[in-house]
């Protein structure tokens, strides 16, 4: 093999893997260069830390995604934002500021995660039924009961010290939930690269035959994608709480279009077999910056719900032309 | 041939086994336990109120199954039937009863362009159409949230007519007495039947179908597919518009987020209706029947004496029964 | 004006990905004449057919048309310029009625509204002809596979044609049907147009043609024309064959008589027209060719003994111990191995790395250890790289970034680290350079011997049979038909036997 001449191109597919992802951060720092021309307060150390902190929330519910759409077959989990409000609003009332009670109130988490993720994963890998059509049922279902569970009475409860000090605080400047989501973000960096599990997983979503011929049970391995998305929505239900103090009927659905569009943004295609961690925790930040410009500019909800609708628009029919014209 | 017969085994299951006739038989059970349940079923004025309290499914469930038969999906009905009561309350100021023209022509533009930009997405770009639908949904909510970030506007008076005519100042005294009997809601039902009934007897309509059954054939034969998933994108865009007319006479104000649950349910009516999620198979009108069926389920609910609070839980699992209960028998079939 | 010219098609090229399919192609239609493409799998016939009707565009040459070069973009330009083809159930929408089906795209309007009584008169009048008594109001979900065909044939008729290409629509009609059939093409005929048939029923298009045209290779090789010359079977044979493959010298036959590896009985549970009853025996250290037209459910077979098809009921004895083939994990724990024929939809992850694809089987087995221990596994797959010599710039290149020829190994590569029992290759040369062919099959071959495992193959070309096989099974339809040995395997007894000539 001659290595003289391979090494240029070797480097070329590692850049084109990584492509997408320099993309975003060029994105993320246009932004902020932006608002701050716009608004001098906007760059400062403590607002890019802010930004992050805000963004890592729906890092962690991206996370959920991109394990489901990367086992592919058009997975999405639309249910993630509405499993995270049911935890925080039942094991609120039960850990009502305790430690101790802690244990048991991610024993819960778990518990709850594992259901739903098995029956939205039961429901579309073995029922072959669209995973969008599920989730979003199974997300008003899980509102349903949230709803049922509220009614006539006002939530109470408070987080455990430890998640309010673990999500919401920070030490100087650094905020804590960084030290969740940096450990994590390696940890399933390597589970995706170096594992089993994380070449199982992408082989089931690039061509499901060909991982069928090779002795892979697609369909389990697809539920079981949806359980630790259901497993770990509802522990970050627990760090959402934690971060609120308080939990309220609609904390956490209101990440659940974010979580996809920065699994979009960061470069994880929807047709499954790919996943690169980094690329959504940058999406996430860059829809964070751009929420707050947004706000800046004194536009809302509405501008922050039409812009993301737009981006997640434009990119999938970016990715749609290339793939058109390859 | 004698395979067929074969096939057709004994012909009262097989008649059952239709999905259309299954959706029809669980329509007759549901009417009748309603009209065991509320005795003044049969009144005038409580069939007026059933049918003002169906209509706007019926419509939007009859839009998504002109959308899915054509092989797509619509995760924005919802979203986009806030966006016109949103842009009809704002066009409309209460004093100038021209106004109520202005915002009907407006809107209806804005249903075309809600069905076009959703098929592009769906049928020139070829982007799942779930994930289209999904990203177009908040697109709509943001718009609908721009012009109405809480619920309100205005309405011009002669717009009841579209709920209620006879409150209608200056209406003339037949449509006053018609309307006692025949309400508008109704009307606008009939207006979409008969839509779907002139589009299904043209090229569009059997190309829908086509479509939907097998693309590639389709294709082959000289369908263009991508205007034809498009065309049933802005069909669905304008039984949405109708909805929307009924809910903005009824209220008289524009809701950003009163869609949203609707989605959901316009899919479970399609399904529970008996067409195919898939695509290419069931009948439009099938729709109608599912969303009457999810409708007098909820009755049957609300007489059960459960606490609002559930509704929504309970219509989820309506939903996610409705579903899967059809795949899980197709799936079955297929095993054996 | 009969015998008037209609087509003509000058040295038509195509290529599909480098390869190459139709090199010199080479047509000629006459009005009110039935032309009959005769030639092997893969001799470029279909391809022809297809260019001319517009689902390919050519890649050189020229087409003319009633006196005219013609570019069709697609089928649909085609048929509306007077030629149709009849697709093999590839262009019948399920959920429609039979009418609907045969006026779709072409329907007329009555006013405002579709005019449906008339197509249905339209449809019921052309099917009455093929198929007497035919309910044109069912939807084609419920028609068999014959019936489609025959509703394909109407569809293309419903256009009017000037000329009908018809590619294998015998395939699966019954006799009856053909007959049929045959009676509607010769009033076609009569009323002047022009047809082009294929089958790979020798009998039929002798039947049926006035003249054949035989295509090898890509190129045409021959014209005969039944009016002037008579109809000789084995002269035909001996075109479609060649003469210049008898040179090839089989080098390896018979030198395999070990114990029995495999016994092999698959019975379909319902009548499966692909895969219907099968019972053979494989021998250590034998490469058992499947051999036949293609189509005829060598590829199911494999499948089966792959534990991917469920339809069907199989008994397997390997090394004389009964083992069940449930799933493709029952196989590959009996070392029951997989070369699938459609290495892109099927044996590759294209989008990634050689490493990633050669590794991945081994991530299903039971027991892997959750981390996968890199170095080994690098180490592993750097040595079947090059042993099978696949020419990458590094094993953590894309694979689509290969040649098809390296892909192929690539598949091979994944099932080296493992103990091999039987190989089973469905078609593994396809689309393979020379070099890269020689390469895989002298390392298979090596293989056998030395390891004392079992090889099933498949191929599309019959020369890969005649070099490398000990033994061939001829399959028909789904069942096995013939089994040549050693000598008697030569390119014209397979094809003889493919065709049941003989």
């Amino acid at each position: 093999m001659n290595t003289a001449l391979d090494k240029p191109r070797l480097f070329r597919y590692t850049y084109e893997k990584y492509r997408k992802v320099i993309v975003v951060f060029l994105l993320i720092v246009f932004v902020f260069v932006f608002g701050k021309i716009a608004l001098p307060t906007f760059l400062s150390v403590e607002q890019v830390f802010m930004t992050v902190k805000l963004a890592s929330f729906t890092a962690l519910f991206g996370l959920c995604q991109m394990i489901v759409v990367a086992g592919g077959g058009g997975g999405l989990d639309l249910s993630v934002g509405y499993n995270a409000t049911l935890t925080a609003v039942i094991t609120a009332s039960l850990m009502d500021g305790r430690d101790e009670r802690l244990a048991i109130a991610l024993l819960i988490a778990v518990a709850f995660g594992i259901m739903i993720g098995l029956a939205n994963g039961a429901l579309t890998s073995y029922l072959r039924l669209p995973p969008l059509v599920v989730t979003l049922a199974m997300a008003d279902i899980l509102q349903g009961i949230v709803n049922a569970y509220v009614a006539g009475k006002a939530i109470t409860g408070r987080p455990a010290p430890i998640l309010v000090s673990l999500a919401a605080k920070l030490t100087g400047k650094f905020p804590n939930i960084l030290f969740v989501l940096i450990p994590t973000a390696v940890l399933v960096t390597l589970l995706l690269n170096r594992s089993k599990w994380g070449q199982i997983l992408f082989g089931v979503g690039a061509n499901e035959r060909t991982a069928h011929l090779s002795g892979i049970n697609v369909k389990k391995v697809r539920c079981i994608a949806f359980v630790v998305s259901g497993v770990l929505a509802s522990v970050i239900g627990l760090l959402l709480l934690g971060n609120m103090g308080i939990a309220f009927k609609d904390m956490g659905s209101n990440y659940v279009l974010p979580s996809i569009a920065a699994v979009v943004i960061g470069g994880v295609s929807l047709n499954g077999g790919s996943g690169n961690y980094l690329g959504v925790i940058l999406g996430a930040v860059f829809l964070q910056a751009l929420t707050n410009m947004l706000i800046a500019f004194g536009l809302g909800d509405a501008g922050k719900w039409m812009t993301f609708g737009i981006i997640l628009f434009l990119v999938l029919s970016f990715y749609a032309s290339n793939r058109r014209s390859r | 041939m004698d395979r067929v017969t074969k096939e057709k085994g004994f012909p009262l299951t097989r008649l059952f086994f239709k999905p259309e006739s299954s959706s029809m038989f669980i329509l007759i059970v549901m009417l009748i336990i309603n009209i065991v349940l509320q005795k003044n079923f049969f009144e005038t004025k409580s069939i007026v109120r059933n049918i003002n309290a169906f209509a706007p499914l019926i419509l939007l469930a009859m839009g998504q199954a002109i959308v899915i038969v054509s092989g797509g999906l619509d995760l924005s009905s919802g979203a986009a039937l806030s966006l016109f009561t949103c842009v009809l309350t704002t066009v409309m100021k209460q004093n100038e009863p021209i106004t109520g023209f202005y915002a009907l022509l407006v809107t209806f533009a804005i249903a075309l362009m809600v069905g076009i930009v959703n098929g592009i997405g769906i049928g020139y770009l070829r982007i799942p159409p779930v994930i289209v639908t999904f990203a177009t949904s908040y697109i709509w909510l943001g718009i609908a949230l721009f012009l109405r970030p809480t619920p309100g506007g205005e309405t011009v008076g002669w717009f009841r007519i579209f709920y209620r005519a006879r409150s209608v100042e200056g209406i003339p005294a037949l449509i006053r007495t018609m309307d006692n009997f025949i309400p508008p809601a109704l009307i606008l039902v009939l207006i979409g039947c008969l839509l779907w009934f002139v589009v299904s007897r043209t090229r569009t309509g059997r190309y829908v179908y086509a479509v939907g059954s097998n693309m590639e054939s389709a294709y082959v034969s000289g369908i263009d597919t991508a205007k034809t998933q498009m065309l049933a994108c802005v069909m669905n865009a304008v039984f949405i518009f109708l909805a929307a007319l009924f809910f903005v006479a009824q209220n008289q104000s524009g809701d950003a987020r009163m869609g949203g649950p609707l989605t959901i349910k316009s899919i479970a009516a399609v399904v529970v209706g008996g067409i195919s999620l898939f695509g290419g198979r069931g009948s439009i009108y099938f729709a109608l029947v599912g969303a009457m069926i999810l409708e007098l389920v909820s009755k049957i609910i609300f007489f059960a004496d459960i606490p609002n609070a559930y509704q929504t839980l309970v219509s989820g699992i309506i939903v996610i029964v409705a579903i899967a209960g059809p795949a899980y028998v197709m799936f079955n079939k297929e095993k054996r | 004006m009969k015998n008037e010219i209609i087509l003509e098609a000058k040295g038509v090229k195509k290529c599909f990905g480098g390869v190459v399919a139709l090199s010199n192609g080479n047509l000629r239609c006459r009005k009110g004449r039935i032309t009959g493409l005769l030639g092997a799998n893969g001799s470029g016939k279909s391809t022809i057919s297809k260019i001319i009707a517009g689902v390919y565009k050519p890649d050189g040459g020229e087409i003319h048309y009633n006196g005219r070069i013609v570019h069709y973009r697609n089928p649909h330009e085609a048929r509306q310029d007077g030629i149709a083809l009849v697709f093999q159930n590839l262009s019948l929408v399920p959920d429609l009625t039979v009418w609907q089906n045969v006026v779709l795209g072409i329907e007329r309007n009555r006013g405002l509204f579709l005019d449906d009584e008339g197509a249905r008169l339209l449809a019921r009048e052309i099917l009455e002809e093929l198929y007497p008594g035919f309910d044109v109001e069912r939807k084609v979900s419920e028609l068999s596979p014959g019936e489609m065909q025959v509703v394909e044939v109407a569809k293309a008729l419903a256009a009017n044609p000037q000329l009908l290409i018809l590619d294998e629509p015998t395939a699966s009609l019954e006799q009856a049907q053909v007959r049929s059939l045959f009676a509607c093409m010769r009033t076609l005929a009569q009323k002047g147009v022009a047809m082009i048939f294929t089958s790979h029923r020798l009998w039929e298009v002798m039947e049926i043609c006035d003249e054949v045209t035989i295509f090898r290779n890509g190129e045409d090789v021959a014209t005969i024309d039944f009016d002037t010359e008579e109809k000789d079977p084995e002269k035909i044979i001996g075109y479609i064959t060649g003469e210049q493959r008898k040179t090839v010298v089989a080098v390896n036959h018979g030198k395999a008589s070990g114990d029995v590896l495999l016994r092999v009985k698959v019975k379909s549970k319902t009548r499966d027209k692909f895969l219907d009853d099968v019972s053979f025996e494989l021998h250590e250290g034998e490469i058992l060719g499947i051999g036949g037209l293609a189509g005829q459910g060598q590829e199911e077979l494999m499948y089966a003994l792959a534990g991917s098809y469920p339809n069907v009921r199989c008994e397997i004895e390997l090394k004389g111990k009964k083992i069940r083939l449930h799933r493709p994990q029952d196989a590959i724990r009996h070392s029951i191995l997989l070369v699938p024929g459609d290495r892109q939809r099927e044996g590759l992850f294209l989008d990634h790395s050689v490493y990633d694809n050669a590794i991945f089987p081994r991530l299903g087995l039971r027991g892997h250890p959750l981390w996968i221990p890199e170095r080994e596994y690098r180490r592993m797959c750097e040595e079947a790289v090059r042993i099978l010599s696949i020419k990458t710039p590094g094993v953590d290149a894309p694979v689509n970034t290969l040649s098809g020829g390296n892909q192929q190994k690539v598949v091979v590569a994944r099932w080296l680290s493992f103990d091999v029992q039987v190989l089973l290759l469905a078609d593994p040369a396809k689309g393979v350079d020379v070099g890269a062919k020689r390469d895989l099959y002298e390392y298979i071959v090596k293989l056998a011997r030395e390891k004392k495992i079992g090889v099933l193959l498949y191929a599309s070309d019959n020369e890969e049979f005649v070099e490398y096989c000990d033994r061939l099974l001829i399959m028909y339809e789904g069942q096995i038909v013939a089994t040549l040995q050693g000598d008697e395997i030569n390119d014209d007894a397979i094809t003889a036997a493919s065709m049941r000539v003989r």
